[in-house]
């Protein structure tokens, strides 16, 4: 194929790999939800998702598409499946007045993460976590933990052992973000070259008269 | 980058009639109370179907867009320039994966939207059916085409739909890099010798009629939108967005003592409206249809890269996997 682009006129043509392989009915990886830390101190938020085979990779490519930009010190994924979630209100209704209480349960109580949507079209924002036998039960004690204070129209539990967090060790992952200034748009300061060239011109344009 | 242009055919609003009336009431107060809609709530069909290829639309052309840059980035002049496009291509495709999740919420799976794109089944923007012959062609894009989808995101980002906002949002802000060192590669190249200044002229006239596309069809010939207005799908008029990026730009171009080949292009001082020579929009409809200088070539290179990577998916993929929609 005559063309412009090195990727095309470099490549032999592949393989017709789709005349051969039968479609599966689910033909796309699952998805895996992406929080992130934008600075110490402050508290992890939902940024989006990403499609990966499994949770490790999801963690990896994650860190490649939400953390490549701003500020991050820590971000962790988990299943988009495992995420336990509330009903969705409108208006000033909170979403705790729908949960259901469930009483406390016997057994061994597990800790899970609770995420808060304040205002529809905004972030899930983590407001910490509870322990719980159920996930049921982790938005009942939720409840009385956060309950009335601020408006919440959507409440997530997340079981914190589903969650791939990221180790002490994996911080270094984003100190050299600060340094990558041919990202950040302060760095093409364009004004003093445009006006000497404007200046230049003018001079050039008086000149001419 | 997007091109808000041609996202809406013919919308048949027949099907309205056959929603649930109560359902639609709360629907329609809701947005407008200026609430967002988010993925689990009740929709007209009608609004899910627009959105999803309106998002579609425009992931297609941040990834499809990734290709005339990317094809300078070996040959971008030195090594400043080189990280520079590389970060700014990898943003667009980065934008893509943002965009192809907001859209898939919706109920369209993500492959479904790839499979689309490559059978020329979905749409993205005309303007990247055009070459790049020059470097000065990939700083025409970085600059104004950039300038251009800002100026149709900002106001998409207003719309009543929570993951696009959300998408958008994040874009914006990214998108800020790409302006700022468009704009500084274009004042190099005015400041710089004769050779540049022409290079870019020829960029400019190779490029206006395809930025006047960009926009979509004139108002006057474009499809009545007005229940999307409504629901805050489409949130301007492609003339109202045209009008925007004339008057925020133009200046800018002329001031570096460029010409714009158009002669009637010149702002109406009494309505703040931009006259200029309406774009031709039969090729427009050409481009659009699959007869563009590098139609072929673009969803070529997509074909190919689906195609060396499925071996892959295929022994990634996990049986035990159980799909479940993204949730915001």
């Amino acid at each position: 194929m005559k063309s412009l682009d090195p990727r095309v006129r470099r490549l032999p043509p592949a393989v017709e790999l789709n005349q051969t392989l039968p479609k599966s009915p689910l033909d796309q990886f699952v998805t895996f939800e992406v929080f992130v830390q934008p600075k110490d101190g402050k508290p992890f938020e939902h940024e989006g998702i990403v499609h990966a085979p499994n949770l490790e990779m999801a963690y990896v490519l994650a860190k490649e598409a939400f953390t490549r930009r701003f500020d991050c010190v820590s971000m962790y994924v988990v299943e988009s499946g495992k995420v336990n979630v509330s009903p969705l209100t409108e208006g000033d209704t909170n979403a705790y007045d729908l949960i259901e209480d469930v009483p406390g349960q016997a057994g061994e109580k597990e800790s899970y993460e609770i995420y808060h949507l304040a205002k529809r079209g905004k972030q899930h924002v983590h407001a910490g976590s509870v322990q719980a036998c159920l996930p049921r039960e982790a938005m009942t004690i939720a409840k009385q933990k956060w309950y009335p204070g601020k408006g919440v129209c959507n409440i997530w539990a997340i079981r914190t052992a589903d969650i791939r967090f990221t180790s002490p060790e994996e911080k270094d992952l984003w100190l050299t973000l600060p340094d990558k200034k041919f990202r950040d748009a302060a760095e093409y300061k364009g004004g003093e070259k445009l006006k000497s060239f404007l200046e230049a011109k003018g001079q050039q344009n008086l000149n001419h008269h | 980058m997007y091109g808000g242009g041609n996202t809406f055919e013919s919308v048949k609003t027949d099907s309205i009639a056959q929603e649930d009336p109560i359902q639609l009431g709360l629907f329609e107060a809701r947005i407008e109370r200026g609430e967002k809609i988010e993925p689990t709530d009740w929709m007209p069909q009608l609004y899910r179907k627009q959105l999803i290829r309106m998002i579609e639309q425009h992931a297609h052309s941040e990834i499809i867009g990734a290709l005339p840059e990317g094809t300078w980035i070996t040959r971008a002049p030195g090594f400043k320039r080189k990280m520079a496009l590389m970060a700014k291509v990898q943003d667009e495709v980065g934008h893509a994966q943002l965009l192809y999740s907001a859209a898939e919420t919706l109920g369209k799976p993500r492959q479904k939207m790839i499979e689309d794109l490559i059978n020329g089944k979905s749409k993205y923007s005309n303007v990247f059916n055009y070459p790049t012959f020059t470097w000065a062609d990939c700083c025409f894009i970085s600059w104004l085409v950039d300038a251009g989808a800002i100026v149709n995101q900002l106001a998409n980002a207003k719309g009543s739909y929570g993951p696009y906002c959300r998408a958008l949002e994040r874009i914006c802000a990214e998108e800020s890099f790409h302006l700022k060192y468009g704009h500084h590669c274009v004042i190099y190249l005015a400041a710089g010798s004769a050779k540049q200044r022409q290079m870019f002229q020829e960029a400019i006239n190779r490029w206006w009629p395809p930025m006047m596309h960009f926009f979509g069809p004139s108002d006057k010939i474009s499809t009545h939108t007005q229940v999307l207005m409504k629901w805050k799908v489409k949130m301007g008029t492609n003339d109202d967005m045209r009008n925007q990026f004339l008057d925020m730009y133009v200046p800018k171009i002329w001031e570096l003592g460029f010409t714009i080949p158009d002669p009637n292009l010149i702002k109406n001082q009494e309505t703040a409206r931009w006259n200029y020579t309406e774009p031709d929009w039969e090729e427009f409809k050409r481009v659009i249809n699959g007869d563009g200088p590098c139609n072929k070539e673009r969803l070529e290179v997509r074909r190919i890269a689906e195609e060396r990577g499925l071996w892959v998916r295929e022994a990634l993929k996990s049986p035990k996997a159980e799909y479940v929609l993204p949730l915001a």
